[in-house]
């Protein structure tokens, strides 16, 4: 069943269009990311279910309910907010218990429920406490226990997580989905960072400019991406810019550089368009897809020689250097050395082609090249 | 060698002494405190407690004497005739009272309008400025304007009689309520700036969080918007309540007789009735009811130094 349904949702600000024609549905109980650059409308959304926006157009179901025109307060949903937003004047229980005092939860069932929070956040003992001597961790657990002991139909975050340090954070992920699991409420996710995003949610929803990419399972959305934007936004990807110059059979020849490879035509990702009538096109693989070879082997395989060799304990990573552009690869084969002349090589599996969308040039981009 | 040390540290000359005194002050903390804080000290010792206690010493000394230096006669007469004679106590009841109104309306208006400047509109420095734009002209020249606009025949009463509300000249000069009207006039300002500005500083996401969790907007501000500004609340009714309990000014040109107010006597006490001690026996009863209620503000959380912004 689905708890959560939004139907054509729009948001403008003035000329600026926040949110285009977003739908999508949560079911009961599910851990769902939405995902997204900043700016891409994501926390528009929030809001909008939160009830601190009203949609321009389009409608949004909580339990099978229109809720747009409903206040805030009136909704059966709780918000761990970015700020985390603690009362300041009030103290660790007092905080918690602010949502369960407007509800008219008797004090003595409100008190346990406080305990159990607590006890669930591991605060248990920090009830006296006020928020502003926890340290930023704890304060997540506050913020948390705040909005899951409502017990909502949908508890929405607001990035909270992304003012901790890594290490924190990555915690904090692994108690989420425990509390998640424990409390079976729907939690819904806001976050830019897709390592976030890929290991606590069940399905992801991808933002771009207000519009929503795909939705997916982390795996799906790594493996089957619908555009160049979610390959490239999802885990690193190498794109090499090429044309197809003839087509026959189903296949479609695909000129990088001075090579052609063949290619399923069918296989070829077009938003829209004719794919017969698509000359240039991206080619993208990951760069575990990649090996390094001293002859030509694969279905792809393009000269180069190794600019840069990283060694990482379990695979090792090569940067080469080739006539289309720079392309990493992530493989275990620890045999190559910074200049040697070598074929980088894949296969059709591991290869996205995706037409080209616009006019505009598509740019050979190594994947974390310039990070590496 | 020798020379040249000498021509790189040996300026010669003023600027050559300052960077000695400089060096010389490096590491003595206690020296450099003293050059801090020592002038202003010298002023507020000189201005305001060397005249404060020649009052205290007046304020026991017998009538009509009008040397301000200690040595005269000890007595506490001029006490026991400010708590004996009802005239005075009514004085200072009424001050009380009208201190109290001003100030609770002062509060009402001031802090709404700040709300409003805060939550409702984005031309946020262009009202602040409207607000103390008042601050401009002399607080002399402003009571006048409001003897002009509530005497007999004045601006107020032309249209109301054109309006038809009243028929013939009315005035309300020198009542109760011109008095009020003068204070709610010249502290608003005052108080609205403190307000709005631990109203600015208070973060909307505590807002939006009390909504989000239930609770509708009466009762989010409440238990935010309230608890939150509480510290500039307290500094903004300070700022009104201590120059309206002393006041003299605005109750002696908008009151005239009908209003007396304690600073209204002490005044006279000085200027016309010359009797110095008694006048000054007065001004520490107010002193004292003054700092008893700026104790109390920042006892219970006030913060004038912060204007309420924490």
């Amino acid at each position: 069943m689905s708890i959560l349904e939004l139907h054509d949702v729009t948001k403008t600000f003035g000329d600026l269009v926040a949110v285009e024609d977003a739908s999508f549905e949560v079911s009961d109980g599910e851990f769902v990311s939405i995902l997204g650059p900043s700016g891409s409308g994501k926390s528009t959304i929030l809001r909008m279910i939160a009830g601190f926006e009203t949609p321009t157009s389009g409608e949004i179901q909580i339990e099978g309910r229109n809720v747009v025109g409903v206040p805030p307060f009136e909704r059966d949903v709780n918000m761990v907010f970015q700020s985390l937003a603690l009362f300041p004047h009030l103290t660790v229980a007092e905080n918690i218990a602010y949502g369960l005092k407007n509800r008219g939860v008797p004090k003595g069932e409100r008190e346990d429920r406080i305990e159990r929070m607590l006890e669930m956040v591991r605060l248990g003992g920090y009830g006296d406490r006020d928020p502003t001597e926890l340290s930023g961790g704890e304060q997540q657990r506050v913020a948390l226990a705040r909005a899951v002991v409502n017990e909502p139909n949908i508890v929405l975050f607001d990035e909270p997580l992304a003012s901790l340090d890594r290490k924190l954070r990555q915690h904090m992920q692994v108690e989420l989905q425990r509390i998640q699991t424990e409390t079976d409420i729907t939690f819904l996710y806001v976050t830019h960072d897709q390592e976030v995003a890929m290991s606590v949610s069940d399905r992801m929803v991808l933002l771009n400019d207000g519009a929503i990419e795909q939705i997916g399972t982390a795996e799906e959305l790594y493996k089957q991406p619908k555009s160049r934007f979610v390959a490239d936004f999802i885990g690193d990807v190498n794109t090499v810019p090429g044309s197809v110059v003839a087509r026959q059979n189903g296949q479609a020849i695909i000129e990088l550089g001075d090579s052609r490879f063949p290619f399923d035509a069918g296989s070829i990702v077009d938003s829209g368009r004719d794919t017969l009538d698509v000359e240039s096109v991206a080619v993208c693989v990951r760069p575990e897809g990649v090996r390094l070879s001293d002859t030509r082997g694969d279905s792809f395989a393009l000269p180069g020689r190794v600019r840069n060799r990283i060694y990482r304990g379990d695979q090792v990573s090569y940067i080469v250097e080739t006539d289309v552009g720079t392309l990493l690869a992530n493989t275990t084969a620890a045999g190559f050395g910074v200049g040697d002349e070598v074929y980088t090589t894949w296969d059709q599996e591991s290869t996205h082609v995706f037409a080209s969308e616009s006019e505009e040039a598509i740019e050979a981009s190594g994947a974390g090249v310039g990070g590496a | 060698m020798a020379k040249e040390v000498g021509r790189i540290s040996g300026d010669s000359g003023l600027s050559g002494s300052v960077r000695d005194f400089l060096d010389y002050i490096r590491d003595k903390p206690r020296v450099r405190l003293g050059l801090v804080i020592g002038p202003p000290l010298v002023v507020l010792i000189g201005f305001f407690i060397l005249p404060l206690v020649s009052i205290g010493f007046l304020s026991f000394s017998p009538p009509q004497q009008t040397n301000i230096l200690p040595g005269g006669r000890f007595t506490l007469q001029n006490y026991v005739r400010a708590f004996t004679q009802t005239v005075y106590l009514d004085v200072l009841w009424r001050t009380t009272v009208i201190t109290i109104q001003t100030t609770a309306i002062v509060v009402a208006i001031g802090y709404t309008m700040a709300y409003s400047i805060v939550r409702f509109s984005r031309r946020t420095s262009l009202l602040l400025l409207l607000v103390i734009l008042p601050f401009w002209t002399n607080y002399i020249i402003r009571m006048y304007a409001w003897i002009n606009i509530l005497q007999k025949g004045g601006v107020l009463s032309s249209i109301m009689e054109i309006v038809g509300i009243v028929q013939g000249e009315v005035g309300y000069l020198y009542t109760w309520q011109a008095v009020l009207i003068g204070f709610v006039y010249v502290w608003l300002p005052l108080a609205t700036l403190p307000f709005y500005a631990t109203l600015a500083n208070m973060d909307e996401d505590l807002i939006e969080a009390a909504k989000d969790l239930g609770a509708g907007p009466i009762k989010t501000f409440l238990t935010v918007t309230l608890p939150r500004t509480k510290g500039g609340l307290i500094a903004g009714t300070i700022l009104v309540a201590i120059p309206t309990f002393g006041s003299f000014i605005t109750p002696r040109l908008l009151g005239g007789t009908n209003v007396i107010m304690i600073g209204v006597v002490i005044e006279n006490q000085f200027g016309g009735a010359f009797n110095w001690p008694f006048g000054a026996a007065l001004s520490m009863i107010v002193s004292v009811l003054v700092v008893a209620l700026l104790v109390g503000g920042v006892r219970s959380g006030g913060n004038l130094y912060g204007m309420g912004g924490d």
